[in-house]
């Protein structure tokens, strides 16, 4: 084989190899989550409310407990109760 | 559809610690681990001081999940980033990975021999039954199932640190920079990532 | 698995925003930061248990809650400071397992800071640092005993020393943390046993306050409330750091400044309330008087006083002006207080054009010598601009302990019986031995002969009760016992004497949750001679509390005593069962009991709180209208926090689903005054002195508590000024029968009534019918007077400034000297221009030439040791440290975070950390003082009992502090003192 050749054989295998990294384009920067691996978990408005507490929803109705903490969250602003 | 967020307004953090202390108190977080902090900059300097809260910002696109090895991280539908413990190998690349340092691990000796993995959970647990006692044990308090918000949120002495549902705690700060009449460049993409250079248009879709 | 990758444009602009952020980083280290250093080590020594790999921590409760056990939430409220916060604790099987905020609660809607939230601790079994059983010191070590045997040991002691020395032989050091119904039963308790030496925190903490303010207008409170400083335009803070002491009161500052309010913040050190104000004043710690009449110059040269105002409400206040305006021009000012004319007349243009306005004060002004001055010179400014007795506008003084209220107004004072009746007035006595009901005579004859009528020695003073001659002491024998009931001893000044005042001590007992620094400091000296008592929290009692703003509320007892813990009121009762006053502590005679037996822990009797607070307090109190708090009413306004306005603390209407009372009117906590008995329903008064108000709706005015007139000046209101709807129109004395018959308005009296009150006044007539038909026609039972400017009966009648003993200017000490000694003040010497003197002569201000300050932390609170012992709090702040200016730290060779040495005119050196900070000036250096457990450099571990020590120790910086006492009161001078700082 001749030197050239060799060199040829050599760079067509360099950019098999390189193609082999994962070099993307940097157009195509989309991020894919890997898969999680762990335990399955509940949502939580899948629970019942607790006995005790003041927060009530209906359980297993996203909506009502989304409500529920919506209006929570309103404790956190001092104006609703000062009324200005 | 509900965003968990966390906003700690600057202009009313007075540093008292006590969204540091309502976590530890609530989740029984074991000394050396901290998963929210206060941070102060300008400490004394007249005029400049400035405290703010910091603990896992529950990304939409977090890098911890995105570096994880055994992809021990998930997102629930209410946007709060969470880990399983089990899968967790301690390696520590999310803290590197965390431009907010959230995730802590237990030190023991000079060397920080790491253990697993933990951080702030948006006060609802992990990946174990709803208010069990394994979840209590591992994650701490589950308060989202509850119907509550997390307990530092809650329990700010100067309500500094919102929590909560992002549409109203955003509203909540509205309020306030109404009011003040001023502070709404303190947040936001323009803040953040600054504004294009040459008075070229930012990319389509990104909020100003 | 994929890196993520982002866009070019955010890749960039997060290295901008990391750039910017590193950049304001380096340029200095915050408090924490700095301190974490160490943090590991410490605490994988303390709770290493708590570090598994995995990270799994102790779940309290077997179950989380809701899924089985039995669950009860119990409504109580944080046992730190006066701000009052209420937490719903959740108690499972008896386990303390949860805290939730109350979000209904007026006073801090839901909030709390890191003390606060971590009060569950306190209900922790498991790591637990309190003390948890008797304890004895025996050669040398502390040895565990039973109740029983401590209670024969103590009392047996205690009644050998009566013999030989007299009851006056002992001091009771009560607490300002005790629940009202406590306080009370703590001094009646010292009083039984025969001797007025007896105090509390309040006595290093508002004690000039009291005395100061009382003088100037009647009652020595806080004139309005936190809440009422969202109705202010300008908020002055001048001596309070308020954003570390009073966390939760930010959030009414906060809220009230977004919404126009200027802050103003005067204060030595650029505190964290300082970093939230619109403008900061730096001047020199100790130099207050200078400032506010430097303030009050130019108020008058520009003529911004109120000047209808002062003509009606106020006496004496054209002396104070012709003083101010001689005495304290621009020049003199900024010489005495180091900062510009410009400066103080930005501060006196903002109080000016924003009315109404309050001042706001802690310990910055109470802990000087010249204290009472300098808080009268509050009350002075704040007349002058016409704020007192307006929603929006007066004097807010933040009173420190979560009860200090309390225990000042009904508690163990060493110169007034509940309700601030003095014990020089025979009348006092009388009164009280009525309510009580005990046999007066008995309990003359308790005490040494003479000694009734004589005010006892104060908290700040007794080690020199132990270790002065005896012929210089005003009682018969030296003190050779103490009980520090509920107190620490390191914040008390002159700690190296008060180990050699323990050395002499016949008897020390300490009755705490926590072993104290009492001790570490007893058993570093001793081989015998203390007892330690495991006492109960206040979570593990029910109970009233008075926050700051005099609001009274009732906590619910959350668990059972932990350990061995018991009650301080058990522990009380069954002290006097052995002492010989079992049945007078509980007013039992002829047939008659106030207060009944309860069962307690483990069967055991103990006194009833409501009991108390129904036949001891409501039956007593007249004075200051602690009257018309009834436990029911207390606990209605507890379940039903809801209905009352954050504004105005009133309740606009509201019926108790659990007893049917009717809540409208009533404003929250019943602020005293609430005259009159619970079924007049007075309302409460949110705000003093505010004769916009009727009597009957919070309203009233000034007290008329100096006499008619002074010098030929009318001391009453002037004609037209008076409450609401007041059927007289101009002033009037106090009411007593006399006058009342004299208006014909005796016969509005039931015939029960008119039976009682006969020849009493509207302070003792039991029946509370002179103050009832009194407020029937808008009046108040104290009168309608003028404030005084001038308090002719203190030894400075106009405040002055005089410089602290220990000051860094001879000059200005030649200009504005110390009081003269005393030779008797609350029974000891007391010296002010000799030690002023000697220190100018020996050149202390040469050798110690920067000013040592010291003052609160957040994260912990007074002397420290319980909160020291909480890992959540411990772990934030692990040392000791000084505050101290760059330059003076560069030119003592100092870096940052290294131990130095700082040593005091008094001998004592202290070994802490330095922090290079710009907070302090170059001339003054800052020490908190809530640390102990090392002592110069030493750690009293050791000293401690088993399991029973703080998880962080420090020097406690009143090891070090000075000699220096105010002229009133025998307030310590905390606030300023001399050190110099060196390499360790």
């Amino acid at each position: 084989m001749s030197a050239r050749t060799v060199v040829a054989v050599l760079a067509a295998l360099g950019l098999a190899a390189l193609a082999g990294c994962g070099e993307r384009p940097q157009a195509e920067a989309t991020y894919k989550q890997g898969k999680y691996q762990g335990k399955p978990d509940t949502r939580p408005w899948d629970n019942a409310p607790l006995a005790y507490g003041n927060d009530k929803w209906t359980q297993g109705n996203k909506t009502t407990w989304e409500d529920e903490l919506k209006g929570r969250t309103l404790n956190q602003n001092e104006n609703t109760r000062i009324g200005q | 559809m509900a965003r968990m967020k966390f906003l700690c307004d600057a202009e009313r953090c007075i540093e008292c610690n006590g969204c540091v202390t309502a976590c530890k108190n609530e989740n029984e977080v074991p000394w050396g681990v901290n998963r929210r902090r206060v941070v102060t900059i300008n400490d004394g300097v007249i005029g400049a001081e400035k405290s703010i809260s910091v603990a896992c910002m529950h990304c939409s696109d977090a890098p911890c999940m995105a570096v994880c090895p055994v992809d021990c991280f998930y997102r629930t539908e209410d946007g709060v980033v969470l880990h399983d413990k089990d899968l967790c190998i301690g390696c520590g690349y999310c803290f590197y990975a965390c431009p907010f340092g959230a995730p802590q691990f237990p030190q023991a000796g000079a060397f920080g021999l790491r253990g697993k993995m933990d951080k702030c959970t948006f006060c609802s647990g992990g990946p174990e039954p709803d208010r069990s006692e394994a979840e209590f044990k591992k994650y701490g308090r589950n308060r989202l199932s509850e119907g509550k918000l997390p307990a530092c949120a809650e329990m700010c002495s100067t309500k500094a640190l919102l929590g909560g549902d992002g549409d109203v705690i955003a509203d909540i700060y509205r309020q306030r920079v109404t009011v003040r009449g001023k502070g709404s460049e303190v947040w936001g993409w323009g803040t953040a990532y600054g504004k294009p250079a040459g008075g070229a248009q930012p990319a389509a879709g990104s909020k100003s | 698995m994929l890196l993520t990758r982002k866009s070019a444009s955010t890749a960039a602009a997060q290295s901008r925003l990391a750039r910017g952020l590193s950049g304001v980083l380096a340029k200095t280290i915050d408090r924490r930061a700095f301190l974490k250093r160490s943090g590991v080590t410490l605490g994988a020594g303390a709770v290493a248990t708590q570090l598994p790999f995995n990270m799994i921590g102790k779940a309290e409760a077997a179950d989380a809650p809701g899924e089985s056990g039995k669950i009860e939430v119990k409504r109580t409220v944080c046992t730190h400071c006066s701000v009052g916060c209420a937490i719903d604790a959740v108690v499972q099987n008896g386990v303390w397992v949860r805290q939730e905020p109350v979000f209904d609660s007026p006073l801090n809607l839901g909030a709390h800071c890191a003390k606060g939230a971590s009060v569950r601790e306190h209900g922790m079994t498991h790591d637990s640092y309190r003390l948890k059983y008797p304890v004895k010191l025996e050669g040398g070590k502390w040895k565990r005993i039973t109740w029983d045997q401590a209670y024969e040991e103590i009392s047996q002691k205690l009644l050998a020393i009566r013999k030989e020395s007299g009851p006056d032989a002992l001091f009771v050091v009560g607490s300002s943390k005790h629940n009202n119904e406590q306080s009370q039963l703590l001094c009646k308790w010292a009083r039984l046993w025969g001797t007025n030496n007896t105090d509390h925190q309040a006595r290093i903490c508002h004690s000039t306050t009291v005395a100061g303010v009382a003088q100037t207008w009647g009652y020595g409170a806080m004139t309005n409330s936190y809440n009422d400083e969202q109705n202010s335009k300008c908020l002055l803070f001048l001596g309070s750091n308020a954003a570390e002491a009073h966390p939760v009161s930010m959030l009414h500052t906060l809220h009230a400044k977004e919404h126009g309010c200027k802050v103003i913040v005067a204060d030595p050190r650029y505190t964290r309330t300082a970093a939230k104000a619109d403008m900061y004043v730096r001047f020199r710690s100790g130099s207050d008087v200078a400032l506010i009449f430097g303030v009050l110059y130019h108020v008058f040269k520009n003529g911004w006083e109120d000047k209808e105002y002062i003509h009606q409400r106020v006496y004496g206040m054209d002396k104070v002006k012709e003083e101010v305006m001689a005495k304290w021009t621009p020049d003199k000012v900024t010489e005495v207080i180091g900062v510009p004319e410009a400066e103080v007349l930005a501060v006196a243009k903002t109080l000016a054009e924003n009315r109404p306005n309050f001042i706001i004060w802690a310990m910055g002004q109470t802990q000087h010598n010249n204290a009472n001055g300098i808080v009268r010179a509050s009350n002075i400014l704040m007349l002058a601009l016409g704020n007192v007795g307006r929603s929006g506008g007066g004097c807010n003084i933040y009173r420190g302990h979560d009860n200090v209220q309390g225990a000042t107004d009904i508690g163990p004072n060493p110169d007034t019986l509940p309700g601030y009746y003095p014990v020089f007035v025979p009348g006092s006595w009388a009164h009280w031995a009525r309510v009580w009901n005990i046999d007066l005579k008995w309990l003359q004859e308790r005490y040494a002969p003479g000694m009734m009528a004589k005010p006892g020695m104060t908290v700040s003073r007794w080690i020199d009760g132990v270790l002065e001659k005896n012929d210089a002491i005003d009682q018969g024998p030296n003190l050779r016992a103490i009980f520090y009931w509920g107190h620490a001893p390191n914040s008390q000044t002159r700690g190296l004497e008060m180990l050699e005042a323990m050395k002499k001590l016949d008897l020390m007992v300490v009755i705490d949750p926590y072993p104290s620094a009492s001790a570490a400091m007893f058993a570093k000296v001793r081989q015998d001679g203390a007892y330690l008592l495991p006492a109960a929290t206040q979570f593990e009692t029910e109970g009233s509390v008075t926050a700051s703003n005099r609001s009274l509320q009732w906590r619910e007892r959350v668990i059972e005593p932990l350990f061995e813990s018991r009650t301080d009121h058990m522990i009380m009762y069954q002290l006097a069962q052995k002492l010989g006053f079992a049945d007078q502590l509980l007013g039992k005679k002829d047939g008659k009991q106030n207060i009944r037996l309860v069962k307690g822990k483990g069967g055991m009797d103990e006194p009833s709180m409501e009991d108390t607070l129904r036949n001891d307090i409501n039956r007593g109190c007249w004075t200051i209208g602690y009257t018309g708090q009834s436990p029911e009413r207390l606990q209605a306004h507890m379940r039903n926090m809801h209905v009352f306005d954050v504004k105005t603390l009133r309740a606009r209407g509201g019926k108790d689903a659990k007893t049917g009372y009717d809540l409208t009117g009533d404003y929250y906590g019943l602020p005293w005054p609430c005259y009159g008995s619970a079924a007049i329903k007075h309302p409460g008064t949110p705000n003093l002195y505010d004769t916009s108000k009727h009597v009957m709706d919070g309203g009233h005015t000034f007290r008329a508590l100096f006499g008619v007139e002074k010098d030929g000046v009318n001391l009453l209101a002037e004609d037209g000024v008076c409450s609401k709807g007041s059927d007289i129109t101009t002033g009037y004395p106090q009411f007593d029968h006399v006058f009342l018959k004299k208006l014909g308005w005796w016969d509005e009296l039931t015939d029960e009534e008119k039976k009682e009150a006969e020849g009493k006044l509207w302070t003792n007539d039991l029946s509370g019918g002179i103050q009832r038909v009194v407020m029937k026609h808008g009046c108040s039972p104290f009168g309608n007077a003028k404030a005084r400017a001038v308090v002719w009966n203190f030894p400075d009648g106009i405040p002055q400034h005089r410089e602290p003993l220990y000051s860094p200017r001879p000059d200005l000490v030649a200009q504005y000297p110390a009081n003269d000694d005393v030779k008797v003040l609350w029974r000891l010497p007391t010296l002010f221009k000799s030690v002023q003197q000697k220190a100018v002569a020996d050149k202390d201000y040469e050798k110690f030439p920067l000013i040592l300050t010291s003052g609160r932390l957040v994260e912990y609170e007074g002397g420290g040791e319980e909160t020291r012992s909480n890992p959540w709090l411990a772990e934030l702040m692990q040392d000791n440290f000084i505050e101290i200016n760059p330059k003076a730290a560069a030119d003592r060779g100092l870096r940052d975070g290294e131990y130095v040495w700082v040593s005091t005119p008094s001998g004592a050196k202290l070994k802490v950390k330095a922090l290079v900070t710009e907070r302090v000036a170059a001339d003054t250096c800052f020490i908190p003082f809530h640390f102990s457990g090392w002592w110069q450099g030493e750690d009293m571990l050791p000293y401690y009992p088993d399991g029973a020590h703080p998880i962080v120790r420090g020097e406690a910086v009143n090891t070090a502090t000075t000699y220096g006492y105010d002229r009133v009161t025998m307030m310590q001078e905390t606030k300023t003192t001399l050190c110099q700082v060196a390499k360790a």
